[in-house]
């Protein structure tokens, strides 16, 4: 387990303490963890020094006392609704534009990725259509007489179906990639707000 | 031992750990190991306590580009070292005076 794991799970278990009180300890056991490594521990073996995660929480809890953890939720929990709905109105001029700003940028970004599949493919099937067409309009020239035209046009033919058998095994590895940067995004996003709701 | 006595134990191992020089957290672990197995939490609580009772004081000092936090010693905490030897002449005699009573049953 890595430092920033082990204090991330503390931190989260921690919840409903007072939040100076968690980072207190979060910051002790983080120096602890520091200096176990400058002693020339591995960051495993100095997590793993200290002792199970949920061993230390449990203690914890176990150590603070039950009238102090109620209060602490009576009185964190309304006045903090009270000052947010405040918040929430009085800031609403500023947080919606950039609310509306963070989703157009998300929603640019994914645009910016697809276009540039759907310009690939749109290349594929130009390559594709005008191999067709040179080959025909090439053997067209060629029964009219005018033999170095057609040939030329069908070697052109022969070149872009080349090239767009190249092209499409490229548009497929492209279309991957963006599926899996869409999924990395989306991934982002989504533990963005899973550390939100565990810090709270 | 009873929870009671090691907490009061404990509380005087970690002045005496400072006594002389200020420490650090992982060096009061380290210079208490060969007497007790002390725990990060409980030595957190200990400190904590110890804290509250203005029998130390806590700075912040720069280390390697990381915070470090040393503990300090006041005359409060002194006192109770010097309250803890005062005492523990008294359990010693307490102590002779059980076993005393433990031979006399032999």
């Amino acid at each position: 387990m890595t430092k920033q794991i082990f204090l991330d799970q503390l931190r989260a278990g921690l919840y409903g303490l007072p939040q100076d009180d968690i980072e207190e300890r979060v910051s002790f056991y983080s120096e602890m963890i520091d200096d176990r490594m400058e002693e020339g521990l591995t960051e495993e073996a100095a997590v793993a020094g200290i002792g199970p995660v949920d061993t230390i929480i449990s203690q914890i809890i176990a150590e603070t006392p039950l009238p102090r953890l109620v209060r602490e939720q009576i009185k964190s929990r309304p006045r903090m609704r009270a000052w947010e709905v405040i918040l929430l109105i009085l800031g609403f001029p500023l947080w919606f534009p950039l609310l509306i700003a963070a989703f157009a940028v998300i929603f640019s970004v994914y645009v910016v990725i697809w276009s540039v599949i759907l310009v690939l493919w749109a290349v594929e099937i130009a390559c594709i259509a005008g191999a067709f067409a040179g080959v025909i309009v090439g053997f067209i020239q060629i029964f009219q007489g005018n033999l170095l035209f057609g040939l030329l046009l069908i070697s052109a033919a022969v070149l872009l179906s080349g090239l767009s058998i190249l092209l499409f095994f490229g548009c497929i590895a492209a279309a991957k990639g963006a599926l899996y940067l869409t999924k990395k995004v989306a991934l982002g996003i989504k533990s963005l707000f899973l550390r939100k709701e565990n810090s709270k | 031992m009873d929870i009671q006595l090691k907490r009061g134990l404990l509380d005087v191992c970690v002045l005496a750990a400072i006594k002389d020089e200020d420490s650090y957290g992982y060096k009061i672990i380290k210079d208490l190991k060969p007497y007790t197995e002390l725990s990060e939490s409980t030595l957190y609580t200990i400190l904590k306590r110890l804290e509250s009772a203005e029998m130390l004081t806590v700075r912040s000092v720069e280390h390697d580009g990381r915070l470090r936090k040393y503990y300090h010693i006041t005359a409060a905490g002194l006192n109770r070292i010097d309250d803890f030897k005062e005492d523990w002449k008294e359990i010693q005699s307490i102590y002779q005076f059980v076993t005393k009573e433990d031979h006399q049953n032999d």
